[in-house]
C-alpha cells in the first residue's frame, strides 16, 4: 500500500508537467485547429528565462539590501517569466503561423518544428553546451508519512499546476476574452465578423499557452534542476500525445490526460520491468485510441483536414 | 537577354541534357585535377565547392571559375550544339517500347552519376545516402502528401526494415559471434541481398498494419499520435530485444549496398511509387484526402485504400532502411528517433506534397544543403530551418507540389527533327 | 566589352589566390576531429573541440609539431557529426578522402564511433576515439584505437570495491536502457556482483530511457527491494537528478557510480546530496597533481569551467596521436605510408603517462589502464581514495 501511495505521489508530480504543457497545446488548438510544435521548445525557453529572472532577482536583492525571502523570489520569478515567455509565444505566432493562416495545416506544423530547431540551436549558440542548473530557491523538506515520502516541492508543484489549470478554466469561462476564444473555437469564420479582433485573440491564446509553458518550465527547474537546450523535444512530443488524448481543445481533457499520461508511465514502471516502460505505456495509449478514436472529451472527427 | 540565351535550350530533350552533363563530368575526370591545381585549389571542389567557399572566402572566384570551366560552359555548349542530334536520337528511341527508351535514359543518368561520383569516395557516399533519402521521402509522401495524413511513424518502419535485413544478411552470410557461423556462402549473398531487403520491407509493411487499422476509425491528429506511439513502441521494442543486441546496435553488415545497387532500388522505388499514385488507387488516395465521406459515397473503398497506402509506404521505408543499414554497416535504435522524423518531414514538405518531382527535389536539396553547409557548424541548424520557414511561407505546399511525373512526356523529343532544329 | 572586363577580373582574382595559396605549400599535418557539436550531446562535442584547440595552441606555440628534428605545421579539420551515425560516416569519409587527414580523433559516442570506425579501417586511416566504450568500435579493426577503458574492466572493479569496502550483499542497479554505455556497464556490474554473491544478489535491476528526468517509480522499487547499495552508471546530468530524487524518497544507503560521474558539473548540479559518494574514474580532478592539474587549471581559465572526462580523454588522445606521429621516425610525405606508420607507432605505445592515467597498447586498440576510486568530499571535491589496476 505504501508503495502504491508513494507512486501516486510521484505520478501526481510527473503528470502536472504534462498537464501544464498539454494545456498550451490545447489552447492554440481550440482556435487554430493546429498544434504548435514549437511548444516544447517554448517550455525550454521559459525555463531558461526563469533561470535568468531568478538570478537577476537574487542579484538585485543582494545589491539593493532589500532582503527578499526566497519564496517571494520564486513567486516573482514565475510571474515575470510567464509574462516574458508569453511574448516569445506571440513572436512565434507572428513569424511562423500568421503568414500561414490559410496554408495547409501540415505546413504550419513544419514551420513550428523548424522554429523549435532554431530555438534549440540558438540557445546552444548563445549559451554554449553547458547544462544550466536552476538556482535552488527553496530548501527541500522531506516528510515521512508512514513510509510515503513527500517533499514540500512536490506539494507545491501539484498545487500550483492545479491552480493554473483552474485559473485558465475560469478565464475562459468567465471573462469576455475567454468568451471570445470560445466563440472562435466554435466558429472561426463568423465570429470575426461580429467585431472580435481575430489576430489579437490568436496572439492571446499563444501568449496564454506560452505563459503556462513557462510556469511548467520553472516548476520543472525546481523539481529537476538540470536544464539543457534539447530538454523540450521529447517532453513536448509526449505532452502533444496527452493533449490529443484529452480531446482537442478541451481544457479539462488536456489536464486529465496529462495526469493520465504521467500515471501510465509511473505505474507501468512500477508493475512491469522498467525496461519495458515505453513499450507498454505507449501500447496502452495505442489501445485507448483504437477503442476511443477521439480521445476522452473530443467529438468524433468529421471536419476534414484543411489541405 | 536571359530569355534569348535560354530560348535554344527550351527545345533540348532530356537526352540532350544528359549528354551535356556526361561531357562535363567526363571532362572533370580528365582535366579537373590539373585545372583545380592551376586555380590554386588543393583538390577538385568536391560538392560544387560550397565548403571551400565557406571555409576560405578568398577562393570564391577560383571555385566559381572552376565550376564555370568544368560544368557550366562545356555542358551548355554540348547541350546547345547537340540539341538537334539529341532530338534525332530521342525521336528514334521514342519509337521503341517505353521500357527500352526509359532504360537508355536511366543508363545514361547512371553513367553521369557514376563518372561524377568516381572522382571521390565522399561523393559516392553522399550520393548513396541521398538516393536513400529520396526513397524515404517518396514513401512518406504517399501517406502524408497523397493521402493527407500526418504520419509520424516513418523512422519506425525504417528501423523494422533495417533490422530485418541486417539480421538476415549478418545471420546467414557473415561469420558473426552473435548468430554463430555463416550458413550460406557470401558469394551467394549478393544475389539474395534483394530478398533480404524485400523481407525487411514486408516486415515494415506488417508494422504499417498497426497504424493502418486504427486509421479506419480516425484520422488527422489522432492518427498522428497513434503513429507517434508506434514509433516509440518500435524503438523501445528493439532496445529490449537482446538478440539484436539492444542499444548496442548491430554491426558488420556486408558491404553490398554500393552505388549501382542503391541506384537500381531507387529507380524501382520511383517507378513503382509513380505508377501507384497514378493508378486508380492513387486517385482514390486523393479522394480520401479531399473528402473521406464523399469518397466513400462515390464507391471508393476507403479501408482498402488506406491499407494499401500504409502498406506501400511502409514497404519502401523498410527497403530504404535496409539499404541504409548496409551503407552504414551499423544500426542502432537511436538512429531512428524524433530527430530522424523531423528530417524526413522537412524533406517531404520542402520538396512539395503530392508530387514525385517534389520528393526528389526535397530529398536531394536538403541532403546536399546539409553537406554543403558543414563549415558553418552550429549555425547550419539555424540556416536550414530558416530556409524551410521561408519556403513554407511563400510556397505553403512546398517547392514543386501537385505535379505529376509523366515519363512519356519527359522523354519525348522536344522538336521535330524534320524542322532542322 | 563588359564581358571582357569580367574575364579579366576573374583571371586576376584567380591568379592572386593562386599566388596566395602557393606560398603556404609546406607539408602540413592534418588531424581530423569528428565531434558531436550539435544534436543530443552538444556538451561532449564542445569538450572535444576545446581540448583539441588547446592542444593545437600548444603545438602552434612550439612552432609546429617536431618530427625527427623537422617542424611541421598542424591543421585541425573540425567536422560536426550532429550526433547522427550517417553524419559521422559522411564527416569521416570527407576528412579522410577529401581533406587527407593523417589521423582522425573521434567520434566520441559509440553510436557514431562504431560506424565511423568501420570507415577509418576501410581507408586504412588510424582513428582514436577518446570516449567510446563499446567493444565493437575497435574489435577486428587494426586501425581503430580508444583512450578510455572498457566496461568489462570497470564493472568488476566496482563490484569488488563495494564488497570489500562496505561488506554489502545486496545491490540495486539503475541505468539508461537506451544508451549503450550505461547499459553495458550495468550488465558487467551485475555479472561481477552475482559472481561474488551468488545469483539473485542484484535485487533490483531498473532502467529508464534517455532524456527521462523522473526516476521516482524506479527508485521507489529499489528502495523497497532491500538493496544495501545503489549502482548507477549514468552521466553527470542524470546523476544529479537520481541522487536528489533518491534522497527525497528516503534512500539513505550509499550510491556508487562510474567514470561518467567524473565531471565537475556533477557536484555543481547535484549539490550537497552527492557529498560522500564514491565512483570509479580515470582521474580525480581535486587533489590532481602535475600535468592533470595543469590541464584542469588551464582549461578552466580559458573556457570558464572545469573540464569533464571527455575533454580530459580528448586531451590524452591528442597527445597519443602526437606521440605516435613523433615515434614514426619521420614523415615520408606519402599519406598512405604515413598513416600506416602512425598506426604501427600507436600500437607500440607503452606506459604513456596521460592525464587520465597510464596507458599501454598491447596488440589491439584498447589500452590497459588503471582506474581510481574517487570519493566526493564534504567540500564537494573529488578525492583520491583507492586505485585498481587490471
Amino acid at each position: 500500500m505504501a508503495v502504491f501511495l508513494q507512486n501516486l505521489v510521484n505520478a501526481l508530480q510527473w503528470g502536472s508537467f504534462y498537464a501544464l504543457i498539454a494545456l498550451g497545446y490545447s489552447m492554440v488548438y481550440s482556435i487554430l485547429m493546429l498544434f504548435n510544435f514549437a511548444h516544447g521548445d517554448i517550455f525550454m525557453v521559459g525555463s531558461y528565462i526563469g533561470v535568468g529572472v531568478s538570478m537577476a532577482l537574487i542579484a538585485l536583492s543582494a545589491w539593493g539590501n532589500v532582503v527578499l525571502p526566497n519564496w517571494l523570489i520564486l513567486v516573482l520569478t514565475i510571474l515575470f517569466s510567464m509574462f516574458l515567455t508569453s511574448f516569445v509565444g506571440m513572436i512565434v505566432e507572428r513569424v511562423g503561423y500568421r503568414p500561414l493562416r490559410n496554408a495547409p495545416r501540415a505546413s504550419a506544423a513544419i514551420t513550428g518544428l523548424m522554429i523549435g530547431i532554431i530555438l534549440e540551436t540558438g540557445n546552444l549558440a548563445l549559451l554554449g553546451a553547458r547544462r544550466v542548473s536552476f538556482p535552488s530557491l527553496i530548501a527541500t523538506a522531506t516528510y515521512d508519512l508512514g513510509g510515503v515520502f513527500v517533499t514540500n516541492k512536490k506539494i507545491m508543484i501539484v498545487l500550483v499546476s492545479l491552480l493554473l489549470a483552474l485559473a485558465l478554466h475560469q478565464f475562459v469561462r468567465r471573462t469576455k476574452w475567454g468568451m471570445a476564444i470560445r466563440a472562435m473555437a466554435f466558429d472561426f469564420s463568423v465570429v470575426p465578423l461580429m467585431g472580435v479582433p481575430l489576430n489579437r485573440m490568436i496572439a492571446l491564446t499563444f501568449a496564454l499557452g506560452s505563459a503556462l509553458a513557462a510556469a511548467a518550465g520553472i516548476l520543472f527547474g525546481v523539481a529537476y534542476p538540470v536544464l539543457d537546450p534539447y530538454m523540450g523535444i521529447l517532453f513536448g512530443w509526449k505532452a502533444f500525445v496527452a493533449a490529443i488524448l484529452g480531446g482537442r481543445g478541451s481544457i479539462m481533457g488536456a489536464t486529465l490526460a496529462g495526469f493520465l499520461l504521467g500515471f501510465t508511465e509511473i505505474f507501468v514502471a512500477m508493475i512491469f520491468p522498467s525496461t519495458l516502460r515505453d513499450l507498454i505505456a505507449y501500447s496502452i495509449i495505442l489501445l485507448i485510441l483504437t477503442v476511443r478514436p477521439h480521445g476522452f472529451f473530443g467529438e468524433p472527427y468529421s471536419a476534414r483536414l484543411r489541405l | 537577354m536571359a530569355g534569348n540565351l535560354w530560348k535554344p535550350y527550351s527545345r533540348v530533350p532530356l537526352l540532350g541534357w544528359f549528354f551535356g552533363a556526361l561531357v562535363a563530368v567526363t571532362l572533370e575526370r580528365l582535366a579537373g585535377a590539373p585545372l583545380a591545381q592551376f586555380l590554386g585549389l588543393q583538390k577538385i571542389p568536391v560538392l560544387f565547392g560550397f565548403s571551400d567557399m565557406l571555409k576560405t572566402p578568398v577562393s570564391i572566384p577560383n571555385v566559381l571559375l572552376y565550376l564555370l570551366a568544368v560544368y557550366v560552359v562545356p555542358a551548355a555548349a554540348v547541350t546547345r550544339l547537340g540539341a538537334s542530334p539529341a532530338n534525332g536520337i530521342a525521336a528514334a528511341l521514342y519509337r521503341f517500347p517505353m521500357a527500352v527508351t526509359a532504360a537508355v535514359h536511366l543508363a545514361l543518368l547512371y553513367a553521369v552519376l557514376h563518372v561524377w561520383a568516381g572522382a571521390s569516395d565522399y561523393r559516392v557516399l553522399v550520393l548513396r545516402l541521398t538516393l536513400i533519402a529520396v526513397m524515404l521521402t517518396l514513401s512518406l509522401n504517399v501517406i502524408n502528401g497523397y493521402m493527407g495524413e500526418f504520419s509520424c511513424s516513418h523512422p519506425g518502419f525504417m528501423a523494422l526494415g533495417a533490422y530485418c535485413a541486417s539480421v538476415l544478411t549478418i545471420g546467414l552470410f557473415v561469420d558473426a559471434e552473435l548468430f554463430g557461423a555463416a550458413s550460406l556462402s557470401p558469394a551467394l549473398g549478393r544475389f539474395l541481398f534483394p530478398v533480404a531487403l524485400v523481407l525487411g520491407g514486408l516486415l515494415a509493411s506488417f508494422g504499417g498494419l498497426f497504424v493502418a487499422i486504427p486509421s479506419f476509425r480516425t484520422r488527422g491528429d489522432y492518427l498522428a499520435i497513434i503513429s507517434l506511439a508506434f514509433l516509440f513502441i518500435v524503438k523501445s521494442l528493439i532496445e529490449n530485444l537482446e538478440f539484436v543486441r539492444g542499444p548496442r546496435g548491430l554491426s558488420g553488415q556486408p558491404d553490398w549496398a554500393d552505388l549501382p545497387t542503391v541506384f537500381l532500388w531507387t529507380v524501382l522505388c520511383v517507378w513503382s511509387v509513380n505508377n501507384f499514385v497514378r493508378s486508380t488507387i492513387g486517385k482514390a488516395l486523393n479522394a480520401v484526402r479531399d473528402n473521406e465521406m464523399a469518397a466513400d459515397a462515390m464507391t471508393v473503398d476507403t479501408r482498402k485504400t488506406k491499407i494499401a497506402a500504409f502498406l506501400f509506404g511502409a514497404f519502401w521505408a523498410g527497403v530504404a532502411g535496409g539499404l541504409f543499414a548496409h551503407v552504414m554497416r551499423y544500426v542502432n535504435p537511436g538512429n531512428f528517433g524524433i530527430q530522424n522524423l523531423a528530417e524526413v518531414l522537412a524533406m517531404v514538405y520542402f520538396g512539395g506534397l503530392n508530387s514525385v518531382y517534389g520528393s526528389i527535389v526535397g530529398a536531394v536539396s536538403i541532403s546536399l544543403l546539409g553537406e554543403a553547409l558543414r563549415p558553418l557548424e552550429i549555425f547550419k541548424w539555424i540556416i536550414i530551418p530558416l530556409l524551410l520557414i521561408l519556403v513554407m511561407i511563400f510556397r505553403p505546399t512546398g517547392l514543386i507540389a501537385f505535379r505529376d511525373l509523366d515519363v512519356a512526356s519527359l522523354l519525348k523529343p522536344k522538336a521535330n527533327p524534320g524542322e532542322g532544329g | 566589352m563588359r564581358t571582357r572586363s569580367w574575364v579579366a577580373v576573374c583571371v586576376l582574382a584567380g591568379g592572386l589566390a593562386f599566388f596566395l595559396s602557393g606560398t603556404v605549400q609546406a607539408q602540413t599535418i592534418k588531424i581530423g576531429i569528428n565531434a558531436e557539436l550539435t544534436g543530443d550531446i552538444p556538451k561532449v562535442g564542445e569538450g572535444t573541440k576545446y581540448a583539441a584547440q588547446m592542444w593545437l595552441d600548444d603545438v602552434r606555440a612550439a612552432g609546429g609539431l617536431a618530427v625527427k628534428g623537422k617542424k611541421y605545421p598542424v591543421e585541425l579539420i573540425l567536422e560536426d557529426n550532429e550526433s547522427k551515425a550517417e553524419s559521422a560516416v559522411k564527416a569521416a569519409t570527407k576528412m579522410i578522402t577529401e581533406d587527407g587527414v593523417l589521423v582522425m580523433v573521434g567520434p566520441q559516442a559509440s553510436k557514431q564511433a562504431v560506424p565511423a570506425g568501420g570507415i577509418a579501417n576501410n581507408y586504412k586511416t588510424p582513428m582514436i576515439t577518446p570516449w567510446s566504450t563499446n567493444p565493437d568500435s575497435t574489435k577486428n579493426r587494426p586501425y581503430v584505437f580508444r583512450a578510455c577503458f572498457l566496461d568489462p574492466f570497470q564493472g568488476p572493479v566496482l563490484a569488488n570495491f563495494i564488497t570489500s569496502e562496505f561488506k554489502f550483499k545486496k545491490a540495486a542497479v539503475l541505468y539508461d536502457v537506451a544508451s549503450d554505455y550505461p547499459k553495458g556497464l550495468a550488465e558487467f556490474f551485475k555479472k561481477a556482483w552475482e559472481g561474488l554473491h551468488g545469483p539473485g544478489s542484484v535485487v533490483a535491476y531498473e532502467s529508464f530511457t534517455t532524456k527521462d528526468t523522473d526516476f521516482s517509480s524506479q527508485l521507489t522499487k529499489i528502495k523497497n527491494s532491500g538493496a544495501q547499495v545503489l549502482f548507477t552508471p549514468q552521466y553527470y546530468n542524470e546523476v544529479a537528478l537520481i541522487v536528489q530524487q533518491a534522497h527525497q524518497l528516503g534512500w539513505k544507503n550509499p550510491i556508487v557510480g562510474s567514470d561518467s560521474w567524473g565531471s565537475a558539473e556533477t557536484v555543481k548540479l547535484c549539490g550537497k546530496d552527492c557529498y560522500g559518494l564514491f565512483f570509479s574514474t580515470h582521474y580525480a580532478a581535486a587533489g590532481a597533481t602535475g600535468a592533470t592539474k595543469a590541464f584542469i587549471d588551464r582549461y578552466k581559465a580559458k573556457y570558464g569551467y572545469v573540464p569533464d572526462d571527455v575533454a580530459a580523454l580528448t586531451w590524452d588522445a591528442m597527445h597519443l596521436v602526437q606521440k605516435a606521429i613523433q615515434d614514426t621516425g619521420g614523415l615520408t610525405g606519402d599519406l598512405k605510408k604515413d598513416r600506416e606508420n602512425v598506426r604501427a607507432a600507436m600500437g607500440r605505445i607503452k606506459k604513456f603517462k596521460g592525464i587520465t592515467g597510464e596507458m599501454t597498447f598491447s596488440g589491439g586498440g584498447d589500452p590497459s589502464k588503471c582506474a581510481v576510486i574517487v570519493r566526493i568530499s564534504d567540500k564537494g571535491q573529488f578525492e583520491f581514495y583507492k586505485s585498481a589496476c587490471p
